[in-house]
C-alpha cells in the first residue's frame, strides 16, 4: 500500500515540477481563459445590465474552463511522448489505475490554480455577486473541474498518437461532458442569483428549458456528484484498456 | 437472406405509410410524422444498445468481430439519430412553431446524435494497430453509453412540452405504429448486418494488399 501511494506521489510531484521548471502550461491556460471571459464580456454588452451578466458569466467561465481544461489534459499526456517516457510510466512497479489517478489529480491541481485566478477576473467582468456563498460556489467549481478533468485525462491517453490530438480530444471530452454542464450551469446560475435555488413550479420556468428539469440546488450537485463519480470510476477501470500497446 | 430481410422491412413500412395515410391518420395533418419519428427515435437508442453490447464483447473477448459491430452499429444509430432529429424538428415547427427548443428530451435527441457523430470521427482519426483502434473506440462506446440513461429518464419522469406516449384513437393507428417500429427496427438489423460484413470485407482486403 505505502508503494503504491508512494508511486502516485511520485507521479503528482514529477508533473508538477516539470510545471514549475518548463512552465509550459499553465501560463497559456490563464491567458487562454482570461481572453475568453475579455471576449465573452465585449460581446455581452447590451444584455450585461440585468440577468444577462449572469447567464454571459457563467457561460464564460464554463467554457473558460473546458477549453483550457482540455490544453492541461492534452499536455499530461504529450509530454510523455517524448523519450519513451510513457513506456516508463507503464513499466513501473505499479497499477495502471494508479497512474491515471495520479495524473488526474495533477490535472485538478492545474485547473484549480486557474480557477482561483479566472474566477475572480470573470466575477469582475461580470459585476457577478455570489449571493450564495463562497463555499458553495468553491464546491461547485470543484465538481465541475473533477467531471471535466476525470474524461479529459482518460482521453488525452487515447488520442495521442493521433494527428488531430487536440480537436479529436476537444470534441469526444465535450460532448461526453455536455449533459454534466446543465446542472452545472443550473448550480451557478443559482448561487448568482439568476435563478431561484429551488424551482417548485415547472410551468413557470417554461422558458428556461432544459435547465428547468434539474429542480434545485441541492439536486444540481447531486447529479454532478453522480457524473464525476462515474467518469471517475470508469476512466479509473478503463484506463489500462487504453493505454496498452 | 439479407436481400429477404430488406424486403421484409420495406413491406413493413410501406404497410404502415398505407395505413396511416388511410385508416389511421392522426388529426391534425401534421402529426402523421410521428410514424416514422417515434420508430425512429426508438431504433436510435436501440442501435446505442447493440453498440454498449459489442464495445463491451470488444473489451472482454478482443474479438474483432465486435469492434466491427459496434462500427456498424455506430453508423447505423448515427442514420437514425439524425432521421430522429430531423422529423423532431419537421413536427415541432408544425406543433409548436419554433424548429428546436432546448427542452430536456431535445437536448437528450440531439446529445445522442453528438455522440454518434464524435464515435464515427473517433474511430476514422485513430492511428496505429486497429486492435488499440477497437479498444479506444469500445471505451468510447461505454463511457457515452453512460450518457444515454439521461435520455431514457428524461423521457419518462420530467414534466416537458414533448409528450413521452401519445395515446392512439383507433387499432388502425396502433397497427400503423406497430408495423413502423418493426420495420424501422428489421431495417436497423438489416443495416447492421450489412455494414458488418462490408467492413469485415474492407478489413480483409486491407490485410492482402499489405502482405
Amino acid at each position: 500500500m505505502s508503494g503504491l501511494w508512494r508511486g502516485f506521489w511520485a507521479i503528482i510531484i514529477k508533473d508538477i515540477v516539470v510545471e514549475l521548471r518548463a512552465r509550459q502550461v499553465l501560463p497559456t491556460m490563464v491567458i487562454l481563459g482570461m481572453l475568453i471571459v475579455f471576449i465573452l464580456r465585449m460581446a455581452s454588452e447590451p444584455g450585461s445590465a440585468g440577468v444577462g451578466g449572469p447567464v454571459m458569466g457563467v457561460a464564460a467561465l464554463w467554457i473558460a474552463f473546458l477549453f483550457s481544461g482540455l490544453l492541461a489534459q492534452e499536455r499530461s499526456f504529450a509530454a510523455e511522448q517524448q523519450n519513451g517516457c510513457m513506456d516508463g510510466l507503464l513499466l513501473a512497479p505499479l497499477d495502471v489505475g494508479t497512474i491515471y489517478l495520479a495524473k488526474l489529480l495533477a490535472n485538478v491541481i492545474m485547473l484549480t490554480i486557474f480557477e482561483a485566478i479566472v474566477v475572480p477576473m470573470a466575477l469582475i467582468a461580470f459585476n457577478l455577486h455570489v449571493t450564495g456563498g463562497w463555499l458553495r460556489l468553491a464546491a461547485v467549481l470543484l465538481l465541475g473541474n473533477l467531471g471535466i478533468s476525470s474524461v479529459g485525462t482518460l482521453f488525452s491517453a487515447a488520442v495521442q498518437l493521433a494527428r488531430t490530438r487536440g480537436s479529436l480530444l476537444g470534441i469526444v471530452v465535450l460532448v461526453i461532458l455536455v449533459p454534466m454542464l446543465i446542472p452545472a450551469t443550473f448550480a451557478l446560475l443559482a448561487l448568482f442569483g439568476a435563478m431561484p435555488v429551488e424551482t417548485q413550479d415547472f410551468a413557470s420556468l417554461h422558458s428556461s428549458g432544459s435547465l428547468a428539469f434539474v429542480g434545485s440546488f441541492k439536486a444540481a450537485i447531486g447529479y454532478m456528484l453522480a457524473f464525476d463519480a462515474v467518469f471517475v470510476v470508469a476512466s479509473w477501470l478503463l484506463f489500462g484498456v487504453v493505454v496498452e500497446e | 437472406m439479407r436481400r429477404l430481410l430488406f424486403s421484409l422491412a420495406i413491406v413493413l413500412l410501406v404497410a404502415s405509410t398505407w395505413i396511416g395515410l388511410t385508416q389511421g391518420q392522426i388529426a391534425p395533418l401534421q402529426r402523421n410524422i410521428l410514424y416514422a419519428h417515434v420508430p425512429n427515435a426508438v431504433c436510435a437508442l436501440l442501435c446505442f444498445v447493440v453498440l454498449l453490447v459489442a464495445s463491451a464483447g470488444c473489451l472482454v473477448t478482443g474479438r474483432q468481430g465486435w469492434d466491427l459491430l459496434a462500427a456498424a452499429s455506430a453508423e447505423a444509430g448515427f442514420v437514425f439519430a439524425t432521421l430522429l432529429n430531423a422529423t423532431g424538428m419537421l413536427f415541432s415547427r408544425a406543433e409548436w412553431n419554433v424548429w428546436w427548443t432546448p427542452s430536456p428530451r431535445l437536448v437528450t435527441s440531439a446529445i445522442l446524435w453528438f455522440l454518434y457523430a464524435v464515435y464515427l470521427i473517433l474511430r476514422v482519426s485513430l492511428p496505429g494497430s486497429p486492435y488499440r483502434r477497437a479498444r479506444i473506440c469500445a471505451v468510447f462506446g461505454i463511457i457515452a453509453f453512460l450518457d444515454v440513461p439521461l435520455v431514457f429518464v428524461s423521457a419518462r419522469f420530467i414534466p416537458d412540452i414533448h409528450r413521452p406516449s401519445f395515446s392512439f384513437d383507433s387499432p388502425w393507428q396502433t397497427a400503423a405504429m406497430m408495423l413502423g417500429m418493426a420495420g424501422t427496427a428489421l431495417l436497423a438489423a438489416g443495416l447492421i448486418w450489412l455494414r458488418t460484413s462490408l467492413l469485415r470485407d474492407s478489413g480483409e482486403l486491407e490485410r492482402e494488399l499489405l502482405q
